[in-house]
Parts: C-alpha cells; structure tokens; sequence
C-alpha cells in the first residue's frame, strides 16, 4: 500500500464516523418526536460497520507494483439499523397523541446512551486525523527528498 | 552498482518502504477501531525487513498477521486505541529517521560532485 492508499483508509473511517454521528445526533434531536411519517413514535437508529475491501483502483495499482494489497481495509456503514425495542409509554391524557386510555408512547432514547456513542464517535474521528496527518507528514517527507 | 546509487541508499529506499507499509497497516486498524469482528493486525518488522534486505528486486510484499494476545471486546473486535496511537507515532519517527539518512546520503554524493568545482 503507498501512502496515498493511507489516506484513503483513513478518509473511509472519517466518513463512517460522520454517519454514525449524524445517526446519533438524530435521535438525540428526536427524543420526544411521537409522530413520523410512517406514524408511531419516531425509532432508535444505530448504525453497523463494516471493514471493506480495498477499492479497485487502489487494488489495481497494488498490483501493477506486484504486491499484494492484504493490509488495506478501510471501513463503511453497512446498515443502518432500527431499534426495535417498544416505545416508553407514558400517561399524558392532554397530549394530542395519547390513545383512547391517555397514553402517549415515546420514542426508548437514552441521552446518556447516545451521548456516550457520540464521543466514541468522535474520538474515533480524531484519531483518524491523526492517521491522515501522519500519512501527510510522511508524504511532505519524501517530497522534500527532491530539495 | 550505478555511479549515483549507493548501496545504503536502496536499503534506506527498502526500509522506508516497509515503514510505510506498517503505518498503512496501523491507519487501517484505526479505521476499523469500531467494526465489530475486526481482528487488529500487524507485521513482522525485523523480519519483513531482512526480507526485503535480501530479495532487493522483489516487490515489498509483508504478511500482515492477526496480533495475538490482545484483549478483545464483547463485540469480536481487538484493536487497542493505546497500542495503534503509539505505534502510528513510532512508525512515523521511523520514517523520519529514514528519510533524514536518505537525505544525508545524496547530499554526500552531491558534495562529491560539486568539489571539483571550486577549483
């Protein structure tokens, strides 16, 4: 893998951690939504990664040097899963959304849960800045072979 | 042995070429730090790089292999935030290391070229 193959790797895990902070942010921001367009309370999202095959223009210039390319794995959101625990119920009789007994089902949304996922997501993200600014450094390096 | 090329300039070229292979493999660590069943994986370093030493034409092609004894979480992946943070910077340094070498080495061939210019 060259240095550029770095970056790249790095750059898949950047964008990966963004989605999985955007999931989070969601539901963060839908705690109390009791009506989506699909009806029902809004539902939890969470996200899977996945680790991903190097793409193939990556792979072809591995190949053209003629080596193999075993140590390049960058990662994506596989999926985007939906909680399928039961909503929190709740006695609101006033509420618009409450049943024929006042009953108001709310989305199941731990703050502290989402929260915490939210730092891992971005601690993650940092350190990946700080894979990528190694790969630049070290590519600035050779560059300066040439002077 | 060409005029310009040095000996320990094609092993420099070598080692620089394993380093940046190993920092490939520690930034993909790092990307899969969340991927659940991601085993972390190294390589060898001494050895890929006698490797290389002794097949100087061949292409720089390491085994990166799973590392053992690290502990791993509920989810099947074993990647340690710690253990990848310093060796992304100790590789890093290393390249460095290599790089100045490098460096050193063609200013000594260029000061070898130009002396007889003064005269």
């Amino acid at each position: 893998m060259n240095l550029f193959g770095m970056m790249e790797v790095s750059a898949s895990a950047l964008g990966a951690e963004r989605v999985r902070a955007e999931v989070v942010t969601s539901n963060l921001a839908n705690a109390e939504s009791t009506r989506t367009p699909e009806g029902g309370p809004y539902k939890r999202r969470e996200v899977v990664f996945a680790a991903q095959r190097p793409s193939f223009a990556l792979s072809l210039a591995s190949a053209g040097a003629g080596g193999r390319d075993a140590g390049s794995t960058g990662v994506r959101v596989r999926d985007v899963v939906t909680d399928t625990t039961s909503p929190l119920v709740k006695y609101e009789p006033s509420h618009p959304d409450a049943n024929a007994d006042g009953f108001v089902a709310y989305p199941n949304i731990n703050p502290v849960n989402e929260l915490a996922d939210l730092m891992g997501a971005s601690r993650a993200y940092e350190m990946n800045i700080s894979a990528i600014t190694a790969a630049k450094q070290m590519i600035q390096q050779s560059i300066e072979i040439l002077k | 042995m060409s005029l310009v090329e040095t000996p320990l300039m094609k092993s420099l070229a070598r080692y620089l070429d394993v380093t940046a292979y190993r920092q490939g493999v520690v930034s993909a660590n790092i990307a899969n730090l969340d991927t659940p069943g991601y085993r972390a994986r190294d390589i060898n370093f001494q050895q890929e790089l006698n490797k290389a030493l002794e097949a100087p034409d061949a292409p720089v092609a390491p085994r990166p292999q799973e590392v053992p004894g690290l502990l791993e979480r509920p989810d099947g992946n074993s990647v340690s935030m710690d253990r990848e943070g310093l060796l992304l910077a100790q590789t890093q340094l290393q390249f460095t290391t290599g790089v100045a070498l490098l460096r050193s080495e063609l200013k000594r061939i260029s000061m070898a070229i130009q002396e007889d210019k003064g005269q």
